[in-house]
């Protein structure tokens, strides 16, 4: 799968607007991606850069791609992956949900999983790009449609521990910071703004 | 005197072994028996270790101790090996890029639209009116292409389709203003000729194409005459089932399905000998094995690859029978028909296409087994751990024992038949009335039928496809229930692997394990049967119309399965409804009524000593 390579309009931004308290999906053909406490919000990019409306829109494209439906949630209470990913896959219709966290990394989680487990998942945040994000909700789109998707290629690169680690600690330090204690998740909508893009030629 | 004998049979995965005591009037007490896994190759003396262990604990298992036993009993092996080769004899050849046809996942839009095709950077300069198809090359963002197209459909321009080389075809369409059909995955965009008249269609999921599928559609979307229809019809008939593509009207563009030239097989039989055209198919090349029986040999046109097929074969049946490649003759031969996934020479998506192959199987005779010099080993080890002198027989062929063996299983009688079907080769043997004994050995068994299943789907992983031989798949639908293969559904109170997770799976007795494929269940299973029926029923007739009297299937009572075969879950099955036409009595045997299909050889070696 090939993603647009140049963001010719990379000063694309997104907010996302809150449209109230998460509630349990009842369609059976969606995927629930769900976002920590400081995505999009106190940060806006992630770990090596990326802005994070270019990786919410290309997870959004590839659950599109699929003609399968998409939910956009944030997690207040917690800043751990398996906790945020768990809870998308526990309000998605299908079982199936996306959590992200503000630098990067993601995982493709059921709701009949335990929470520390996973389908698939994506630790190495330094690592991702954004055809890893479109396959990610490419992916999970066809869990969702109980499809057998072969799992995401992924790099691996031993030196990304050692490497990235000191401002890996320093991102959650501070994503843990944005926690609202005890707060539920709220259904938000992602708006993109940007100057409308121009055609080619 | 009583005596206490120990049949041994030395197989090529296992060696069983069964004890008895033979009264002084030569009735026979069978009280144990034993099996083991075989050490080293068949007929070597690393037998030797499997052999002792085997017979120590049949001895305990019976339990009269090693000191006991007054004679061992060995079989002769059947001298034979087989080996396996396939080559694909078609080829499918895109030229001047006439069609786009590799099916991607998610084509978007639907219908069916017939224009020219421009490129998208070029769409500004292109003039209203002539209805156009537009080409975008991967790496363009969908907004952009979105956004070009909604711009030249606002300025008039009659944009009826788009071919896409990223995978954005779905969030195209739902950003266009009028919808069209759109391709896209194709990864070679620069290949697709820009200004020629072509068609795009897209149906819904699960449809396939009606237009382009259709010699007759092609031909009044371009306005072909009847010469022009005939050369088309083959880019028709490669674009059947697809749920979308293309088809690019180019001045000399073709699809061809042509033959590769595979060479020709001589077969030389006794009396007379045959040369066949491997193209013309396993049907012809079976035909013609069966007119010059018996076989003497086989001979490979050089230079083709079906002379590389066949010295491939001899080559590795001298290196494993250590004989001398100008004394490796082929008895048998087996030629299947099969269709293999391909890739496509001059495909501009990647198109895979199925092509035509022959896999053959052949049988090479060997000379003496070598169970001689393992006896004496034997007889060595044994007498030295019981502490007393026990004599090893080598005792009588393979399928002779067998036969007797099975004769064992409750509800026999005598015209019968065992069909032993393992890994390497078919063997038959039927017991006459009057007690004599004939055999049959024909290349073709378990080890090819792994081979088709790996290449039919495309696997390349024989362990896999060993696995998906020899177990039911099923569907994990969810974490708590798989889909069976019968349809039902069986729930489970421990949460399945996240591994097998929305996969077909191999339910063996081990667990569960996933076939990464993107092969339905109903495919799998589907590649499964028809490669047992090919080989294993096809083997089953051919092996009874051998040893049958006067080949006449009719007069045989009694068919006795045993070997891996019987051991399958649906082998006995396929065979016994082959079977049943012919008024046969077939089923997996139930050697002395307790041991099932196993343990045959072993017993029958005793029942022949006494």
């Amino acid at each position: 799968m090939t993603v647009a390579s140049t963001t010719s309009d990379a000063q694309r931004t997104m907010s996302f607007t809150e449209i109230g308290p998460a509630q349990r999906g009842s369609r059976s053909d969606e995927v629930v991606l769900a976002v920590s406490p400081a995505f999009a919000d106190f940060f806006t990019q992630t770990i090596v850069n990326i802005p994070h409306a270019e990786v919410i829109r290309q997870i959004l494209a590839g659950i599109e791609e699929q003609e399968v439906a998409a939910r956009v949630i944030r997690v207040r209470h917690s800043s751990d992956l398996a906790v945020v990913a768990h809870t998308a896959a526990k309000l998605s219709g299908s079982g199936i949900g996306i959590g992200i966290l503000s630098r990067g990394t993601s995982m493709i989680h059921q709701r009949d999983l335990p929470r520390l487990s996973s389908l698939e998942l994506f630790p190495q945040c330094p690592l991702l790009t954004l055809e890893t994000y479109r396959n990610i909700g490419s992916n999970a789109a066809q869990y969702a449609k109980g499809e057998s998707p072969q799992p995401v290629p992924t790099l691996n690169d031993q030196m990304a521990r050692p490497r990235w680690q000191a401002k890996a600690a320093l991102l959650h330090l501070k994503e843990t910071e944005q926690i609202s204690k005890g707060a539920k998740p709220v259904e938000v909508q992602a708006e993109f703004s940007s100057a409308a893009p121009a055609a080619l030629s | 005197m009583h005596r206490t004998v120990v049949g041994v049979d030395i197989g090529n995965s296992t060696t069983e072994a069964s004890l008895a005591r033979i009264g002084p009037d030569g009735t026979v007490d069978y009280l144990g028996g034993a099996l083991t896994r075989t050490t080293g190759i068949k007929g070597t003396v690393k037998n030797v270790d499997g052999v002792v262990k085997v017979v120590t604990r049949a001895a305990e298992h019976a339990g009269v101790g090693l000191g006991a036993v007054d004679v061992v009993l060995l079989n002769e092996a059947t001298p034979v090996i087989s080996g396996l080769a396939m080559e694909t004899i078609t080829e499918t050849i895109i030229t001047e890029s006439t069609m786009i046809g590799h099916d991607p996942r998610t084509p978007g839009g639907r219908g069916l639209g017939v224009g020219t095709i421009v490129a998208a950077e070029t769409l500004s300069d292109q003039a209203p009116g002539e209805p156009v198809i537009v080409l975008v090359a991967g790496g363009v963002d969908f907004d952009v292409t979105a956004a070009t197209l909604n711009a030249a459909m606002a300025r008039g321009i009659d944009v009826v389709a788009a071919i896409l080389g990223n995978d954005d075809a779905v969030l195209v369409a739902n950003r266009l203003t009028v919808p069209i059909p759109i391709i896209d995955e194709v990864s070679r965009i620069d290949a697709v000729p820009v200004g020629m008249l072509a068609a795009v269609e897209v149906v819904g999921p699960g449809q396939s194409i009606r237009t382009l599928s259709n010699a007759y559609g092609l031909a009044t979307i371009f306005g072909l005459d009847a010469e022009q229809t005939r050369t088309v019809s083959p880019v028709a008939r490669a674009l059947t089932g697809n749920r979308s593509a293309v088809v690019v009207r180019t001045p000399s563009g073709d699809v061809e399905d042509r033959p590769i030239p595979a060479g020709s097989l001589e077969l030389i039989g006794a009396n007379r000998s045959v040369c066949v055209d491997v193209a013309r198919g396993a049907a012809e090349i079976m035909a013609e094995v069966e007119r010059v029986s018996p076989l003497a040999d086989v001979a490979g046109e050089s230079g083709t690859n079906t002379g590389g097929m066949i010295s491939t074969v001899r080559q590795s049946m001298a290196d494993l029978s250590h004989h001398e490649l100008r004394d490796v003759k082929i008895r048998d031969l087996l030629a299947i028909d099969t269709l293999v996934p391909q890739d496509v020479r001059g495909g501009v998506a990647g198109e895979v296409a199925l092509e035509n192959a022959v896999a053959l199987a052949a049988m090479v005779r060997t000379r003496d087994s070598g169970m001689q010099a393992v006896a004496a080993v034997i007889a060595e080890q044994l007498s030295e751990a019981a502490g007393r002198d026990i004599t090893v027989r080598v005792g009588g062929v393979e399928a002779e024992m067998a036969v007797r063996g099975a004769l064992t299983t409750p509800g026999t009688d005598t015209p019968l038949v065992v069909l032993d079907m393992g890994g390497g080769s078919t063997d038959a043997a039927v017991l006459g009335a009057r007690g004599d004994v004939q055999a049959v050995h024909l290349a073709g068994a378990g080890d090819l039928v792994t081979k088709l299943i790996d290449a039919e789907l495309g696997l390349d992983n024989l362990e896999l496809a060993e696995g998906i031989k020899k177990n039911p798949a099923a569907k994990a639908e969810s974490f708590f229930h798989v889909r069976m293969e019968n349809g039902t559904a069986q729930f489970f109170e421990k949460a399945l692997p996240a591994t097998a997770f929305a996969r077909v799976v191999t339910l063996s007795p081990e667990g569960m394990s996933p076939i990464p494929t993107r092969h339905s269940l109903e495919r799998i299973r589907q590649v499964r049967r028809t490669a047992k029926e090919r080989v294993f029923v096809v083997n089953a007739l051919r092996a009874l119309r051998a040893v049958a009297p006067g080949g006449d299937l009719r007069r045989i009572g009694f068919v006795v399965l045993l070997g891996g075969c019987a051991l399958d879950f649906e082998i006995p099955e396929l065979i016994a409804d082959a079977l049943a036409p012919y008024g046969i009595v077939c089923g997996t045997g139930n050697v002395r009524g307790s041991e099932g299909p196993r343990n045959a050889v072993a017993t029958g070696l005793v029942a022949a000593y006494a």
